[in-house]
């Protein structure tokens, strides 16, 4: 299925390939041709924002995923020499979501045509109608919505980061793996949280859960409003659960949630076991290597979910120009939206769901300091590809990017 | 464990008189930081010793009175005394030392190190890295070429195999091949060397002298799908016409042969079989099961698990002293 390249005549035939690519290229000063990166974002992004207790201490903090970026191109090294070509990474910061567009489109005038987009799910649908038809991959390395996957629909976009769909699919298959079959779900007050309890509910349909009760939860200390800021009263509810899934963007109330229900059960969700694009702790499948190589060069940080999956399109851009022996972006294209499989660290080799270009992926269900199992979980059977268990299949995805 | 020093095995070859042929059998154990030494006859474990942390892969000194043991997590390579039974000396090595292969006429050992990226040349006298060489992200596997001159090192997240001139320590050739390249294993006539690419599902056969891939073999165990076929460990029969190679997250061990390239049938085993090793004369195949915690033991003849030893926890390599 993938060609092989055959050694020197072909690494001949791809310097020569991007020697052609280098003389395009606008910097002539650069000895050898350079593949290009770029890596948006905007600031102020809110996603970013640290989570704070009342105390103003800091519970968590999220980094933009750059640094998994450039663990991308690290890793490239040995094969930048065999390929005699380099992967160069260019950060582009915008002011807000309204200037993304143009500095993506002077990136794309001086040759760059793979983009990585960390940004809010809002910025995505200007960004498609520009780009619509253009020569570009749009690698959506940090946002889980549904919406972009199913609604916006956009064949310059791959999504390398799971959709929320993925990741509560593999939450209740592992819930359905213990025979926790009840569940109680707890959602608060932000569009994110109704989104991800949702998702949530659709899941248990799927694998055949049943929601026992769902609740909605009101965050403060206000003695009037105990019944909605409680969570033992919340979960003081006639029908017995065995689990309760915790929908709280914020994490202000979830933090409550574990050792206060009114029964001693399990806590899903935003706490305590979350479904993750990448775990810190995932010890299987070379992920050892990956992070130790992360905690390194970012001074101590844990990789996390979006750091995972830029490291991976960056991954992915370098395996196309490695399989096709190619600089030139139409093979390239092909090669990541078709036969193209991909190595990220997480076992089932890895590839684009042809429909809406979705990465298919192993999710992980990690505990704070243990990944309790990676879905799909066993017995959960797919007619011809076990990762389709997890999110929008073909036959229920809306989007039909290839027909 | 020998599928890397073709050099070791060739050596072996010509001094069977000075193997002591206890016929014990060695599994290191990632988890449990031990070698556990299993009786051949009776499967009962015999000794339990305690290593360095993070043992993975074993190589028998030629004359088989040492064993070494290349320890991950404290960045030595442990020495084993064979009649003792008990760790006798180390050696210093870069971070992560992963699989490794013994010259002996040289003193020197070639280690993977993991962490660092590297290829590490360890002269065994002075206990000193002589030399560390770049290589693509994360090396496995390492084989010694017979004369000496050149040894392998594959990269497993850089999908390459590197051939490194060991007296100058350039690289000579790289050559691209499937997704994930783990273990190597050289032909007798020394024209092919077999590369498992773990993600791409298949062994790789690189042709020694022009250093391109040739061929490949496949595998689909019944019952399986393309995806859940892992190949890492694998080990060649001496005439070169069989070759063993495990399937990881197929459970499975294929039996391939050799000129046509074809696999030959499938043999169940544990969960994640990795580390493959065989006796002497061939008759029995050893697996190490890395997540069922237990080796399989296979006779070849009948190709059937004849019986399976809980050993450690995560077993990585099995050595045979025979």
């Amino acid at each position: 299925m993938i060609s092989l390249a055959r050694g020197p005549s072909v690494l001949l035939i791809l310097a020569a390939a991007l020697a052609t690519a280098a003389a395009q290229d606008t910097s002539p000063a650069s000895p050898r041709p350079r593949v290009k990166i770029g890596f948006v974002e905007i600031e102020n992004d809110p996603r970013y924002e640290p989570i704070r207790a009342y105390e103003r201490i800091t519970l968590k903090t999220h980094e933009h995923p750059y640094a998994g970026a450039e663990l991308g191109v690290d890793d490239a090294t040995a094969l930048a020499r065999v390929l005699r070509a380099d992967f160069a990474l260019e950060r582009i910061t915008a002011k807000s979501s309204a200037d993304v567009a143009p500095a993506m489109l002077g990136a794309l005038d001086a040759g760059t045509h793979f983009f990585l987009i960390d940004l809010p799910a809002e910025a995505f649908k200007s960004l498609a109608a520009t780009l619509h038809g253009r020569d570009v991959i749009n690698f959506n390395v940090s946002e889980p919505d549904d919406a972009l996957r199913r609604d916006l629909c956009a064949a310059e976009f791959v999504h390398v980061y799971p959709s929320r769909a993925q990741l509560m699919d593999g939450l209740v298959q592992y819930i359905v793996s213990r025979k926790w079959r009840d569940l109680l779900v707890l959602q608060g007050p932000s569009p994110a949280d109704a989104a991800a309890a949702t998702v949530f509910e659709h899941s248990a349909q799927k694998f055949g859960a049943r929601i026992v009760a769902d609740q909605h939860f009101k965050p403060g200390a206000d003695p009037r409003e105990r019944e909605q800021n409680d969570p033992t009263l919340l979960s003081a509810i006639n029908r017995d659960f065995d689990v309760a899934f915790v929908a709280d963007d914020t994490f202000d109330f979830a933090r409550t949630v574990p050792y206060r229900l009114a029964r001693p059960r399990p806590v899903v969700g935003s706490i305590d076991l979350e479904p993750v694009a990448w775990h810190w702790t995932w010890e299987r499948n070379g992920a050892p290597q990956v992070n130790s190589r992360f905690d390194k060069k970012t001074g101590g940080r844990h990789m996390e979910g979006a750091d995972w999956a830029a490291w991976l399109a960056v991954k992915m851009i370098v395996q196309s120009a490695l399989r096709t022996s190619s600089a030139d972006f139409a093979k390239q294209r092909t090669f990541i939206l078709g036969d193209g499989t991909f190595d990220g660290d997480k076992g089932l080799a890895m590839s684009v769901r042809p429909w809406d270009h979705q990465v298919r992926q192993a999710i992980l269900l990690a505990a704070p300091y243990e990944v309790v199992a990676a879905a799909p979980v066993e017995g959960f059977l797919h007619r011809t590809d076990e990762l389709d268990t997890l999110g929008d299949d073909e036959p229920e995805s809306p989007c039909h990017l290839n027909r | 464990m020998l599928k890397f020093a073709a050099a070791v095995l060739a050596t072996l070859a010509c001094a069977p008189a000075q193997a002591k042929d206890t016929g014990l059998i060695f599994v290191s154990n990632e988890k449990t930081n031990n070698i556990i030494v299993i009786d051949p006859k009776t499967y009962k474990v015999v000794k339990d010793i305690k290593v360095a942390r993070r043992p993975r892969d074993m190589h028998f000194s030629a004359d088989h009175s040492m064993l070494y043991v290349a320890c991950g997590d404290d960045d030595v390579v442990d020495i084993l005394d064979v009649a003792k039974l008990q760790v006798v000396g180390k050696l210093k090595t870069g971070p992560s030392p992963e699989a490794f292969a013994i010259d002996e006429k040289r003193r020197r050992i070639y280690v993977s190190d993991e962490e660092g990226s590297s290829l590490a040349i360890i002269d065994m006298d002075r206990d000193a890295i002589v030399k560390e060489i770049p290589t693509g992200a994360e090396p496995e596997g390492v084989l010694l070429g017979d004369d000496g001159k050149t040894v392998y090192v594959t990269s497993e997240a850089g999908d390459l195999v590197h051939a490194i001139d060991t007296d100058t320590g350039a690289i000579a050739h790289d050559v691209v091949v499937g997704l994930r390249p783990r273990r190597l294993a050289a032909t007798p006539d020394g024209k092919e060397l077999w590369v498992t690419a773990e993600l791409a599902g298949r062994i790789d056969i690189i042709d020694h002298s022009r250093f391109v891939v040739t061929g490949s073999v496949s595998f689909l165990p019944p019952g399986m799908r393309k995806t859940d076929v892992t190949p890492v460990g694998l080990t060649m029969a001496r005439d070169g016409k069989t070759a063993y190679v495990t399937l990881g997250h197929a459970a499975h061990v294929a039996i391939v042969d050799v000129a046509t390239r074809k696999a030959l049938g499938y043999i169940l085993v544990g969960k994640r079989p990795w580390g493959i090793a065989l006796s002497r004369d061939e008759q029995t195949l050893y697996v190490a099961n890395g997540l069922g915690d237990d080796i399989t033991v296979i006779d070849t003849k009948s190709r059937k698990a004849r019986v399976s030893v809980p050993v450690g926890r995560i077993p990585y390599g099995v050595a045979v002293d025979d």
